[in-house]
């Protein structure tokens, strides 16, 4: 039987075309587009190399400096929707709730749909003339708050960070809770006949021993809203004005609308890095604190 | 004891008050989209938090015959489906491969691709168009589906060698004594016995095939094969103020995803969660 597991054409046969395909379309390309962000080029003509130039560029760029403050105010909106909602409403239901289940699955839905569909709902909620938003503030007698929201730049990026916490925050109720059912069941009895009280059992039994989960469901908050675009790109395009920009969206415009390819590859080095450091900074933080 | 009594009560009233009024902010925006596809559009303006005046399907007409939501439905289905399909079957192989086969570097080739799991696809995309433009098939359905299986396949192998590793090792043993091949023994007795597993990689697979926006709005040019997240794009940008024929097409888009959800929601959400916790 070891004889045939060890036969080198079965490991051909069964793992030789995934790692094919991956290797060919999902990591050369990574390493052909550090060598593209280094020249300029439309893919067509001839291209002309300028070293570090594109990234020079990048970072004198408002448009794009304006575009990473976005992300990172997405990162911020999420990080306290995701962090403070999500676990609060996951600690509820960890307090054996009857439909705990069924609550949850409700809570995760919108996390499944399709992003674009999102967007363009809530551009609806937002329509000035016949939205929710507005019509609320109509009824409730504070039409002096009415805006176009998703027109304004004062209004764009905080409404579109609210649609993203819409969409996430069950996703994280259920990564959370799943990391508190992990926690031993008989330290919280323990702690009850000690007489400890339910916030002294959350902040010295589920926070410290969340700990590994808090950290895996900061790196998804952070990189996926570095990661953001469907969203931006249904609702705003980066607009009015850029104030809704956030690197994938500039990199597609930089790309595929201005055809510069070498610019807009930069870019997306640049995103592919900040995750990479956002995950390494955020497990050495972690770590540090855990011994 | 009966002050006692009470307080839990209340307490039980207030959790539960907080949980349906969060269901409830869950759910509404959902619930109004599906609403506001049966209304005129006037019922829209004048009567945007009501129940339709008349229930029309005139809006779904409307999106399938001029916005052309229907023939963007079948290039999602079939993009979806022939994707889901080869990950499936390259993952489940590898994935065998991996945690069955004997050879030195099956643990490095596994971390290998569980790192596709945390790359961005960002990194990749120029330099597949400027790939696919040089082999000529920018513009056709393999130009989407070759990154959806690339990119679904990590997570896929995560789920997979997970299945494999609980199976007895006897199993294939005890029919390869009967006279079949490796290849046979995994086909006929092993893949059976993962159905769970592929289950679960299938839907996950086929909801982000769906859902996509970037692959399919930068890889096809063609209008006849967009699929419905860039087709609803289209649609915005053709009849901008046919707001209840633009509702009913996000209608037609995610109604697949909410049935399927329904369906398999426990093991979409086991698989998500497994895979986010692991990446």
């Amino acid at each position: 039987m070891d004889r045939i597991l060890r036969q080198k054409r079965y490991i051909f046969i069964f793992v030789g075309p995934a790692l094919l395909l991956y290797v060919v379309f999902g990591l050369i390309p990574i390493i052909y587009n550090t060598y593209i962000s280094l020249y300029k080029t439309n893919l067509l003509g001839k291209k002309v190399f300028v070293g570090f130039q594109n990234y020079i560029n990048l970072f004198n760029d408002q448009f794009f400096t304006k575009a990473i403050t976005n992300n990172l105010k997405f990162v911020l909106g999420s990080y306290i929707a995701h962090m403070v909602i999500a676990m609060l409403i996951s600690y509820i239901l960890f307090q054996k709730i009857k439909g705990a289940k069924l609550f949850q699955s409700i809570y995760f839905m919108p996390s499944v749909i399709c992003g674009t569909a999102i967007g363009m709902l809530w551009s609806f909620i937002y329509h000035p003339n016949f939205g929710l938003v507005n019509s609320f503030l109509n009824a409730i007698g504070l039409e002096k708050y009415t805006r176009i929201w998703l027109a304004n730049e004062h209004t764009v990026l905080p409404s579109l960070i609210v649609i993203s916490m819409w969409q996430f925050v069950g996703y994280h109720i259920v990564i959370q809770l799943a990391g508190m059912k992990n926690i031993d069941g008989t330290l919280f009895e323990a702690a009850a006949i000690d007489g400890a009280s339910k916030w002294q059992q959350f902040i010295k039994i589920i926070f410290p021993l969340m700990k590994k989960i808090l950290m895996i469901d900061s790196v998804l908050i952070i990189t996926g809203s570095l990661k953001l675009y469907d969203l931006v790109a249904v609702t705003t395009s980066g607009g009015p004005n850029h104030a809704s920009e956030v690197m994938s969206t500039y990199m597609y415009y930089q790309g595929f609308r201005a055809l510069k390819f070498g610019y807009s590859s930069a870019i997306g080095m640049i995103l592919l890095l900040l995750c990479a450091g956002a995950t390494l900074i955020i497990r050495l933080a972690f770590y540090t604190k855990d011994e | 004891m009966r002050n006692e009594k009470k307080k839990t009560i209340i307490k039980n009233a207030t959790i539960y008050f907080l949980l349906i009024m969060f269901l409830v902010v869950c759910m509404f925006p959902l619930l109004w989209l599906i609403l506001n596809s049966f209304k005129t559009q006037e019922d829209l303006f004048t009567n945007t938090w009501g129940l339709p005046k008349s229930w029309t399907l005139n809006n779904y007409v409307n999106a399938v015959i001029e916005g052309n939501i229907g023939n963007y439905f079948i290039n999602s289905l079939l993009i979806s489906v022939v994707s889901v399909s080869i990950t499936i079957f390259l993952s489940t192989m590898t994935s065998y491969g991996i945690t069955r086969l004997k050879w030195k570097l099956s643990g490095i080739v596994l971390s290998l691709f569980l790192m596709g799991m945390m790359i961005p696809t960002y990194g990749s995309i120029i330099p597949l168009y400027s790939i696919f433009n040089m082999t000529h098939i920018l513009g056709k359905y393999i130009a989407v589906i070759i990154p959806n299986v690339t990119f679904a396949i990590p997570m896929s192998i995560f789920i997979m060698t997970g299945f494999f590793s609980t199976l007895p090792r006897e199993l294939e043993e005890a029919a390869i004594i009967d006279g079949c091949s490796l290849l046979k023994a995994f086909w006929k007795v092993i893949m059976p016995l993962v159905k769970p597993g592929i289950i679960t990689i299938a839907v996950i697979s086929f909801i982000n095939a769906w859902n996509d926006l970037l692959f399919p709005q930068i890889f096809l040019s063609d209008q006849n094969k967009m699929t419905l997240p860039v087709g609803l794009m289209a649609f915005k940008g053709m009849y901008a103020t046919d707001y209840v024929g633009m509702i009913a097409a996000i209608v037609i888009t995610v109604i697949p995803v909410i049935v399927i959800y329904s369906l398999l929601h426990q093991r979409i959400i086991g698989g998500l969660v497994s895979g986010a916790v692991k990446g």
